[in-house]
């Protein structure tokens, strides 16, 4: 609790793979600018969940979905990531189901009754999204 | 099984932006997800919510060092430094909001 949310970090040789990706073969990154990026990127989250947060607040809904991520970064003129997120939710989903009928077969006994709560969240982000995939919007709203 | 047919998922430069559009996020959800908890007006945030924000974060991340170091070749320098980034946020509108908040 005694963490401000700037505190929180992400790990740093992921932030820093990130970067050696992203430029040119040779070059380097100074410790400064690596550990200011990776601040930046945590002032990132908090500012786009806070921008998600708000949509999910206009449809009356307390949990914040993709979509409202996805909305946020219009919001926050970062469109250009649009597409991209929309090819890695897809691949993301597709593993999720893959992973749940994997623990379904293993698991027929209807235990836990939290696998059932959220296998009806995913049903209906199902539905929700072969509403949008038949809508083909560039803007995710529900 | 079972599963309608979908484009492989480990087909390399086959995205847009950056090196592995279809890869799954590398930076951790959980400590996204730390971050995302920290905001009090946020009650709850779902499994696919936690991971788009990751997968944003590292275009983010891609972003942001690609347009700091056109600073570090206008230097001639190979090493991409401090300023470069401060230079960026300054130029750049979508990093308006990190202003003040880096140091």
């Amino acid at each position: 609790m005694a963490e401000r949310p700037e505190d929180l970090n992400l790990p740093n040789a992921v932030i820093t793979r990130i970067i050696k990706e992203a430029l040119p073969d040779g070059v380097n990154i100074s410790k400064e600018a690596r550990s200011a990026i990776s601040r930046a990127a945590s002032v990132f989250v908090l500012y786009a969940t806070s921008c998600a947060n708000n949509f999910a607040v206009k449809g009356k809904r307390k949990t914040l979905n993709a979509g409202d991520v996805l909305s946020a970064m219009e919001e926050m003129e970062f469109q250009r990531f649009i597409a991209p997120l929309k090819e890695s939710l897809e691949v993301y989903r597709r593993e999720q189901k893959g992973k749940k009928e994997a623990r379904k077969d293993k698991d027929k006994k209807a235990d836990s009754e939290e696998q059932d709560k959220s296998r009806e969240e995913e049903e209906e982000e199902d539905e929700r999204m072969e509403e949008e995939e038949q809508n083909d919007d560039e803007e995710v709203d529900n | 099984p079972g599963v309608a047919a979908a484009p492989p998922a480990e087909e390399p430069g086959s995205g847009s932006l950056c090196a592995a559009p279809l890869r799954l996020a590398r930076l951790p959800l959980a400590r996204v997800k730390a971050l995302v908890k920290a905001d009090p007006d946020v009650s709850l945030a779902s499994q696919e919510a936690v991971f788009v924000l990751a997968r944003a974060t590292e275009l983010f991340v891609e972003t942001i060092a690609k347009d700091a170091y056109v600073y570090a070749q206008q230097g001639k320098r190979k090493t991409l430094q401090r300023k470069d980034l401060d230079n960026a946020i300054e130029a750049i509108d979508e990093f308006a909001f990190l202003e003040g908040t880096l140091d």
